[in-house]
């Protein structure tokens, strides 16, 4: 997404537009700080689901960022590769704790030998921690 | 582009559907839990949390099924307490794993991800004014856990809450009538005022108040194997609740506790039996 434009307030909401450089398509975030916390606070996806976007650009919608690469963390991210499958399981974690969660199990497929966390590496630890 | 003042309705977020859904995850999350207890109080620094795991060590001992959630989470301890410090969260297909104590009881506790030095920060949108927004955050956590792990059958589910009368009937309110509520107090004035207030409070809501606990009820002389006073405070608690049992303050335990030693490895003591005749009293209360 890049950045296009920023209205200026409009009865205390600031419109922020983004536009996909690949297919023009636009997207508005409408916003005040206390509304989009107080949403946030909820837990709940913005936007309409992506099959209602109707394709047309590849960004569906906005996900909760707990999850992003902080600047600096990724030069020093422990160099172990997800299967897809192992990825799937570890979004079932609350996205609270889910970076911890992620490092730990890193950590715990690093100490086996193993280069990427897969199915039976996550099935490991249950059983290694009596789950 | 539509400004903010031409979207009608929430723009296809489903806002209240997605939380209308969540409210149905946890539903289904906890449908086999027999019993939903909440250990509060109002008061801090009176022995919830160690009550809790006793409490749940003791009933598990009877062969219950028992689990703990530490609801207190910018002040967790069951994860030390239960020994479950440096366990991980493993997801599993549909849930995640709930780590468990030596003897059983699973223990959910930020302290098992986030070190005892570090404090508990939620990423905001807004710069400070967190006084605004943080309870919704902590309440959109505690949802959260209570519907990404695998509760599974439970005969017990505690939660251990954090301090405040106003948390307490925050939780009531966010749990619903289906949980019942123990508050914990001690020998003192200032406490049993504190929790007099918890009670007033919750009883205008529709959860049940199973009893209170009185906890540091004396302390446990080794030497003489006895127990002599802790508080000056002789008369019993007078709290308009039924009292499910008092338990003397014992520093060994104190120290297994700090350890991670499970209710069951721990010694025959006076202090041990209280705590089972607390746990046999809340049995009987529930059933």
């Amino acid at each position: 997404m890049k950045l296009q434009t920023v209205a200026p307030p409009d009865r205390g909401s600031l419109s922020i537009v983004y536009s996909c450089p690949a297919c023009g398509y636009e997207m508005a975030m409408l916003t005040n700080a206390y509304e989009t916390q107080a949403v946030q606070s909820l837990g709940v996806k913005i936007g309409p689901a992506s099959s209602e976007v109707g394709g047309k650009c590849p960004f569906p919608g906005i996900v909760p960022a707990s999850d992003e690469v902080k600047p600096g963390q990724a030069a020093e991210s422990i160099p172990v590769r997800w299967t897809a499958a192992a990825e799937a399981r570890l979004s079932n974690i609350p996205s609270f704790v889910r970076p911890m969660a992620k490092t730990g199990i890193e950590r715990f497929a690093q100490e086996r030998g193993a280069t990427e966390v897969d199915e039976k590496i996550l099935d490991e630890a249950k059983e290694f921690f009596g789950m | 582009m539509k400004g903010y003042h031409d979207i009608v309705g929430d723009g296809g977020s489903r806002i209240l559907d997605q939380v209308a859904e969540q409210r149905a995850q946890i539903a289904d999350g906890l449908a086999g839990v027999r019993h939903l207890v909440a250990i509060g109080s109002g008061k801090g620094g009176v022995g919830k949390s160690t009550l809790t795991l006793h409490l749940a060590g003791a009933l598990r001992a009877h062969g219950l099924r028992i689990a703990i959630l530490d609801a207190d989470f910018n002040g967790p301890s069951q994860a030390r307490m239960g020994g479950v410090q440096e366990a991980l969260f493993v997801p599993g297909t549909k849930k995640v794993a709930l780590p468990r104590t030596r003897d059983g009881i699973g223990v959910f506790s930020v302290g098992s991800m986030i070190p005892e030095t570090a404090a508990l920060e939620f990423e905001s949108a807004s710069q400070g004014e967190a006084q605004t927004w943080r309870a919704t955050k902590e309440f959109s956590l505690l949802g959260e856990i209570l519907r990404s792990f695998e509760w599974g059958q439970l005969d017990l589910l505690m939660f251990d809450l954090p301090p405040g009368a106003e948390r307490t009937v925050q939780y009531a309110d966010y749990l619903g009538p289906a949980t019942s509520f123990v508050l914990v107090t001690i020998p003192s004035e200032v406490s049993r005022g504190v929790v007099a207030r918890s009670v007033a409070a919750l009883s205008k809501g529709p959860n049940r108040i199973l009893g209170y606990v009185e906890n540091m009820s004396g302390y446990y002389c080794r030497d003489c194997n006895g127990i002599k006073p802790l508080f000056d405070a002789p008369e019993p608690s007078q709290l308009a609740i039924p009292c499910l049992g008092t338990v003397p303050f014992d520093p060994e335990l104190a120290r297994r506790c700090d350890q991670g030693t499970p209710f069951a490895e721990l010694p025959d003591t006076p202090v041990r039996r209280a705590l089972d005749r607390v746990a046999q009293q809340l049995l009987e209360t529930l059933s």
